[in-house]
């Protein structure tokens, strides 16, 4: 009850006209930032920072907690209308999104979809870092590297549920998936492994623009078999917010995988190392396992609820450990704590004791940027959708160059653009033939958080086995994981001697 | 005849270098300034250490108006782990490198000696700005509360795991397995990809030391989360983290793999464009800007030294590292 | 369905893959180690098992691949890669900027035939999302070209 009064404080501190105003402008900023592909919330957090100098450090951190948060909103955009992840969370979103927009013609409502969901998990979050944020940071904490492997392990199989048709030619990308994510530095020894003797591969293949070819560029080629098509007219009907709006019936079909997702992307979003992308994809896969009334990856609206829901969370939910201990959890979170320290305040585990006001003021700008974002979100829908109306024959030059700029800021570089051209081909080449990129690019996302983390426990444990099996959590983890494994195949072996009795 | 000979050879020698060095002084005198834009490149990402210190030192240059009124622009190249940048900069032409900056530490030139051919002799070095050190430290609930117990028990055969970033810390870890005599099988290490990372898992007692450097680690020995137990560095550390001993209070040699932090130029930069900018990070040394909001803020020790001193440090230094390899 | 059996990318595709993991897990085998006494995995280790498992399963792909209809990809596809490249190139020496805008005004003038009207407001409105929301806020530096460069310094 405490914290609820302590929240609402953190209100009185966030409803003064800057600061409202402030929240406005960084949700605007995050959604813009959002969609274009290739910039993600660190570059936009990172060079508003100075800008923020000159604001008192709670508004400066809520107009940058506004933008890293409205963020996660914008990523889907892209992806529901072009097929292009604005941020790399979004590849799941992408994966029932554009159907829904493209097959189902149903663009707005795949807008209004991501948009709810959006908000339920990012609530959810919300609420649970409010009322736990420091006994989730502690739970964050007991996952170490042996804990880590197994959670890795058991989210390993749900690729499994992403291979498609084919499952030989889905496992065949999820190991070249892991493969091309072991080239670069190996970080436990500090030496380069499989960069065969290039400086650029030195560095690895980067996420982004990898994303933005295998995904994005490889469906303008796709685009192009269909541009005399004559599909333009499917948006006849409905520009409007109303013509958008989702059924009783669809909103009731959105709500439990939301708040599933909701609770798993919190908890994904506190553990060390995972971050949205990892939370997004395992909100997608839980949905996997459960009933849906059409079929994932057809456009479902069960497909876009569980993913973005997911994502939103874990965004909220990295806030925990940053907050309670001064840890950041992403790439984003660690140039936040950076500016904390510009304007003067120690992020560490004493701030939500030296500094109450900030930290309340914060979560509760998180609330308000949340409410705000949605408003925004549901209301450029119409002008959204709009872009569908364009030709596909414009679209597809116009796609290719977002392609390259894209891919080119990522790094500020022509490395980016050369890997987003390269995966834009072989994508479309392994597309044709009937290989789904999605497991590759989610292989290439949990492979390395695996195999570190496995290294590690085995460096701990002195090349001992046991450590997996030692620790209540990480025992709990292996066991269900052996469940997952040995279902199958018993009942495989079942209905055969069943099947041979008959 | 050969008397003569000699004489006259040893008096060129010394009179040659004295006709050298004013020639080059000549050239020195066509003094430089920047009329045009500075590009200042940066290898890690915005938000990065050294993108802070890059920028803190471009906001005092252009408060204290010390590069003519010239726009400097941060360029992020990320690209290879950072190497890419570097290799730019070093080739940069002559003439575009008077105004090619690059800032650079001690964390940088070593995976670059390590895993590629450039070294430092590929750069002119500018100034070196600052110096951060290394602590090691326990938790309050482990066995061993001070670093007379773990090294006792390390000696002993005991196996203990330190936890830290990359780069310095793992340099450290080296250096200081090697000065107690263990070996890093029972002294091992886990490298992560940042002190944050390493303090999380610290934190949930996965890991039975933690390395980091004061400034990352100050805020948790406040909360009585982890506790400070040795110094690598010559001296103790002020403040909270005075309690931990160096080596050499405990019958050692000291160790320390100090991260500096410094400016270089390409090999082609002018030596008057050279001489220009170890002189503008001199004059940003001295400003109360820098060593309030940057040096203090980040727990740094300042140490400027100019090019001719920086550049005689960094030669030492690369062989020093080159000779562990 | 003469096409049925003879080789093609959809054979290309597993060999491929295949030969990729052998390159891993002989690099990994020969060069990075595989298991150490105390240290459990080393840098290999995970590579070189990785890469058993594909080219396994890469073989099972290539028997199966000889079921799989080909599916030969019409040469209009390409253009957009073309396209691209011609962007990648161009960059190097007129710089992205010009060479999007060439890109966009060939692309949708003389290949699509639009209107010099309909041309210019779609190259207009992505320069603007390039310029104003990549070049002037995200502060983007996009390359110059050489020539441009040759003129700065």
């Amino acid at each position: 009850m405490e914290n609820l009064f302590l929240l609402l404080d953190g209100f009185q501190v966030v409803f003064t006209l800057q600061n409202v105003l402030v929240t406005l402008l960084g949700a605007v900023l995050g959604l813009i930032v959002g969609a274009m592909p290739g910039v993600g919330s660190l570059a936009g957090v990172a060079l508003l920072l100075p800008l923020t100098y000159r604001f008192n450090p709670t508004t400066a951190i809520i107009m940058l907690g506004a933008l890293y948060y409205s963020n996660m909103y914008g990523g889907s955009f892209s992806a529901i209308l072009l097929n292009i992840p604005g941020d790399t969370p979004a590849v799941m979103t992408a994966l029932d999104g554009y159907p829904m927009a493209m097959k189902r013609k149903r663009p707005g409502q795949a807008l209004f979809t991501s948009n709810i969901s959006s908000f339920v998990g990012g609530l959810i979050g919300m609420l649970i870092l409010t009322f736990m944020g420091p006994a989730l940071a502690d739970l964050g904490l007991k996952f170490g590297p042996a804990e880590m492997t197994a959670l890795l392990l058991v989210a390993m199989t749900s690729i499994g549920w992403l291979v498609g048709k084919n499952p030989t030619k889905g496992v065949v990308l999820t190991l070249v998936g892991i493969l091309i994510a072991t080239m670069g530095m190996d970080t436990l020894t500090g030496s380069p492994r499989y960069n065969f003797g290039s400086m650029y591969l030195l560095g690895g293949i980067p996420f982004t623009p990898f994303v933005i070819g295998s995904v994005g560029f490889a469906q303008v080629l796709k685009l192009v078999s269909e541009k005399n098509n004559k599909v333009e007219a499917h948006l006849e009907e409905k520009l409007t917010i109303k013509g958008s709006l989702l059924t009783r019936h669809e909103l009731r079909r959105l709500l439990p995988p939301a708040l599933r997702s909701g609770f798993l992307g919190t908890f994904v979003g506190v553990l060390p190392g995972a971050g949205a992308t990892t939370g997004s994809f395992l909100g997608y896969a839980l949905q996997k396992s459960f009933k849906s009334e059409e079929e994932l990856g057809t456009g479902a609206i069960e497909g876009v609820a569980a993913c973005e829901a997911a994502n939103n969370a874990a965004a909220a939910g990295s806030f925990a450990p940053l907050l309670a201990l001064g840890i950041p959890g992403s790439g984003t979170g660690a140039v936040l704590l950076g500016g904390l320290m510009m304007w003067g305040l120690n992020p560490g585990p004493l701030l939500f004791s030296t500094q109450p006001d900030f930290c309340w003021g914060l979560i509760s700008s998180l609330f308000l940027a949340n409410l705000l974002t949605l408003m925004i979100a549901l209301l450029i829908i119409p002008f959204l959708i709009k872009i569908l109306t364009v030709p596909i024959k414009l679209m597809i030059p116009a796609i290719t160059v977002i392609c390259i700029v894209g891919a080119y800021s990522t790094s500020n570089s022509m490395y980016g653009v050369l890997v987003m051209f390269v995966s834009g081909v072989l994508g479309f080449v392994l597309d044709r033939n009937g290989y789904s990129t999605a497991p590759m690019l989610l292989s290439f996302v949990l492979a390395p958080l695996l195999e570190s983390n496995m290294r590690k426990a085995f460096i701990i444990s002195r090349g001992s086995i046991g450590i997996f099996f030692d620790k209540p959590i990480s025992l709990v983890l292996m066991l269900i994981l052996f469940a997952i494994i040995l279902t199958p195949i018993v009942r495989g072996v079942v209905t055969k001697i069943q099947g041979s009795k008959g | 005849m050969k008397k003569t000979m000699l004489f006259i050879a040893l008096v060129a020698m010394m009179v040659l270098p004295l006709f050298a060095q004013g020639e080059a002084e000549q050239a020195a005198s066509g003094e430089f300034v920047p009329t045009k834009t500075i590009e200042w490149y940066c290898t890690s990402s915005p938000g990065g250490g050294s993108d802070i210190f890059t920028r803190a030192i471009i906001d005092i240059i252009k408060a204290e108006g010390l590069a003519n009124g010239q726009d400097i622009v941060i360029q992020y190249k990320t690209d290879g782990a950072g190497e890419v940048g570097r290799n730019l900069v070093s080739n940069t032409k002559a003439g575009k490198a008077d105004y090619t900056l690059l800032t650079f530490n001690s964390g940088d030139l070593m995976p670059m000696v390590k895993n590629t051919p450039n070294r430092i002799e590929d750069f002119t070095p500018l100034s070196h700005m600052a110096v951060d050190k290394h602590l090691i430290f326990a938790s309050p609930d482990s066995k061993y509360q001070s670093a007379e117990q773990i090294i006792a028990a390390l000696k002993a055969g005991e196996s203990m795991v330190l936890g830290g970033s990359k780069g310095d810390d793992i340099a450290c870890h080296a250096a200081l397995s090697e000065e107690l005599g263990v070996d890093q099988d029972t002294f091992s290490y886990i490298a992560h990809d940042s002190t944050g990372a390493a303090i999380t898992t610290f934190l949930g007692g996965h890991v039975d030391l933690l390395i980091s450097k004061p400034a990352a680690a100050s805020e948790y020995v406040t909360a009585g989360k982890i506790i400070p137990v040795l110094a690598l560095s010559t001296s103790r550390f002020p403040g909270n983290l005075s309690v931990a001993p160096t080596l050499s209070e405990l019958g050692y040699n000291d160790v320390e793999v100090p991260n500096w932090r410094s400016v270089v130029g390409g090999a082609n930069m002018s030596d008057a464009a050279r001489d220009f900018w170890s002189d503008v990070f001199g004059k940003v040394s001295q400003t109360d800007a820098w060593n309030n909001d940057y040096i203090n803020k980040k727990k740094l020790v300042p140490d400027y030294m100019d090019w001719k001193e920086y550049k005689a440090y960094a030669d030492k230094f690369q062989a020093d590292y080159l000779s562990t390899l | 369905m003469e096409t049925k059996k003879s080789f093609g990318v959809r054979m290309l595709i597993p060999i491929l893959t295949a030969v990729f993991g052998i390159v891993f897990l002989f690099l990994g085998l020969t060069q990075y180690g595989f298991w150490h006494e105390l240290r459990g995995p080393l840098p290999g280790f995970f590579p070189t098992l990785v890469g058993i498992v594909l080219v396994i399963i890469s073989a099972l792909a290539l028997f199966q691949s000889f079921k799989d209809p080909a599916r030969p990809v019409p040469m209009e596809n390409w253009l957009p890669a073309v396209g691209a490249l011609g962007i990648i190139l161009g960059t190097l020496v007129f710089g992205m900027l010009f060479s999007i805008i060439a890109f966009l005004i060939i692309w949708i003038r003389y290949y699509e035939k639009y209107s010099w009207k309909t041309t210019i407001t779609t190259t207009l409105i992505l320069v603007a999302i390039v310029v104003g929301v990549f070049m002037f806020w995200l502060q983007v530096p996009f390359p110059k070209g050489l020539i441009l460069d040759a003129f700065a310094y």
